[in-house]
């Protein structure tokens, strides 16, 4: 039997969309500091210390090295963690393993991105192999514009609903002290005037690059309570790994059905006996990097029946004051540094079990939690958080 | 001497700026499986994948493991169909970057998703512009490149065309 693992501390820096006053260390420390300050721990007191980044964004190889000191590895065991945009999840993992495994009593994850450094579309480039589907790739955006397609046509959704879901978060993100969008949009229509990017995506139907990190705290059982009285657990993690260009070759490349969705959550929910996701789930931070892909998680999750998404969005389920929140903090269509991103929902879906969340906070009580992240090759990684185990 | 802090803000740091001029030379092997696809497609074009021995699978890509059996796939090359149907497409409204080159491009050709008469998907453009004649469910079929312009594998397929059946 692992040991149980809780989260003790949890700190994040306010997202921007540049970060000209600091460098990309300095941008780190201060969410380790945050996270720190949060546990009432000092740096000396964490025994290791695992970080994430999406390789190269930054322009540069190995940014945990240069970022030791202010990371806090220096003198530690640890290393960064990349598994392109789950990175931030899977740092998570590696964490909870680490600290489940009786390691280490203590440990940091860190997860950061800086995007301002300029060239993340650059860094893309060098992620596939340029011997396959050379040119007949647009990058995340044209995948998810095909997906947004998809999903009108075989859901009956329409833009209206795609908007009110950008307007639910930016609702979020406008109650978020560190979002980074927050725009104040006063009704769908103004989503609807928005351009379009690549049809039928929208600019506001699309997530920003942030610059920002997120800190978070894992304690073994037997000292988490005596960091804090009330620390939120870990209950579970599950990784579903898939292969980017295998279109065609055991289910549909589409991005209607997410097969390593469909077996990360099935796998997830039967060993912790979730039977009606909806209700036994209080709330959800998913990574959505558009508006589509929002109403498409729901269904993949099985919050809602097969092309009921949008059903959850005309009734306001998922609204902050809803039955089932789903990103009260504005997710990651408002708030996007990719290396951070996954580690963020972590820690929104902890702060509201922990009742911190702050101007978004629900107000529901919030005992168990869902926070999924996905990356460009179709992984999945979901984290399942609780109150009390 | 020392100066009392100025009561003013100090101006925020700079951004410095580098520039990366070198050319970049990066060679990828095609290897043993995709390279057949790549020899196929210049010298033929064709299409081809390998289907897996053990779950008789076509693999596409082609490789040398197939993932559900976890198994040697084997080289039972099969050529894949010239026809399809669309079943995504999106377009470029706002020119992006090209995520292999790095430089801006405003392609006018849609990008979809088709699924080959033989139930393989491909990502591919299409050569239709016209946003009002495109939709899912649309036929359509390869259209290769001239002699010398092949050997970039599926890239040697310049567009897909719509057809009537």
């Amino acid at each position: 039997m692992p040991n149980r693992v809780a989260i003790v501390g949890i700190g994040q820096t306010r997202h921007r969309s540049t970060r000209r006053d600091v460098t990309l260390q300095e941008m780190i420390n201060e969410a380790v500091r945050a996270a720190l300050a949060d546990a009432d721990l000092r740096m000396k007191d964490i025994e290791a210390v695992f970080s994430s980044s999406m390789e190269t964004f930054e322009g540069i190889y190995l940014p945990d090295h240069v970022g030791a000191v202010e990371i806090g590895t220096y003198m530690k065991p640890g290393f960064k963690v990349g598994t392109g945009g789950t990175s931030g999840a899977s740092v998570v993992v590696e964490g909870f393993h680490m600290v489940s495994a009786g390691l280490y009593d203590l440990a940091m994850v860190v997860g950061f991105e800086k995007q301002d450094c300029g060239e993340t579309t650059a860094a893309i480039t060098a992620a596939t192999t340029p011997i396959w589907g050379k040119g007949a790739v647009t990058g995340a955006i044209g995948e998810f514009a095909k997906q947004a397609l998809s999903y009108m046509e075989t859901s009956g959704a329409r833009e209206e609903h795609a908007a009110q879901v950008r307007l639910k978060a930016d609702r979020g993100a406008c109650l978020n002290e560190y979002a980074h969008l927050k725009l104040g949009l006063k009704s769908a229509e103004e989503v609807l005037k928005s351009d379009y990017l690549v049809w039928p995506l929208r600019f506001l139907d699309f997530c920003p690059q942030s610059s920002g990190a997120c800190a978070l705290i894992f304690a073994s059982q037997q000292r988490a309570r005596k960091v804090r009285s009330k620390p939120v657990w870990i209950a579970d993690v599950e990784v579903v790994h898939q292969e980017p260009f295998w279109a065609g070759t055991f289910g549909d490349p589409t991005g209607r059905e997410t097969y390593s969705q469909h077996v990360a959550c099935e796998r997830l929910y039967k060993r912790n006996g979730i039977t009606h996701p909806r209700r036994e789930i209080d709330l959800a931070e998913l990574y959505e990097p558009s508006n589509w892909e929002e109403m498409n998680l729901y269904e993949h999750f099985h919050f809602c029946e097969k092309n009921e998404g949008w059903k959850m969005v005309e009734e306001g389920v998922t609204e902050i004051e809803g039955d089932l929140p789903v990103n009260p903090s504005g997710g990651v269509i408002a708030t996007n540094p990719i290396g951070a991103t996954p580690t963020i929902r972590v820690a929104e879906a902890a702060l509201q079990i922990r009742g911190d969340a702050g101007g978004h906070q629900v107000p529901k009580e919030v005992n168990t939690a869902l926070a999924s992240a996905l990356g460009g090759p179709n992984w999945t990684v979901l984290t399942l958080l609780k109150r009390s185990v | 001497m020392t100066q009392k802090p100025s009561a003013k803000k100090s101006k925020e740091p700079e951004y410095i700026t580098v520039n990366f001029n070198l050319p970049r030379r990066y060679r990828w092997s095609t290897g043993k499986y995709i390279g057949r696809t790549y020899q196929e497609a210049k010298e033929h074009k064709k299409l081809v994948a390998n289907r897996c021995r053990h779950c008789r699978e076509v693999l596409w890509p082609p490789m040398e493991v197939c993932g559900r059996c976890k198994l040697e796939a084997g080289e039972d090359w099969v050529e894949l169909s010239q026809r399809g149907t669309v079943k995504q497409y999106t377009y470029l409204v706002y020119p992006l970057w090209d995520p292999h080159y790095g430089e801006k491009f405003a392609n006018p050709h849609p990008n979809a998703m088709i699924l080959l008469d033989d139930g393989v998907y491909i990502r591919h453009f299409l050569e239709e512009t016209d946003p009002k004649k495109l939709q899912v469910g649309m036929r359509v079929e390869a259209v290769w490149k001239e002699d010398a312009e092949r050997g970039e594998g599926t890239a040697d397929i310049k567009y897909y065309r719509t057809i009537r059946a």
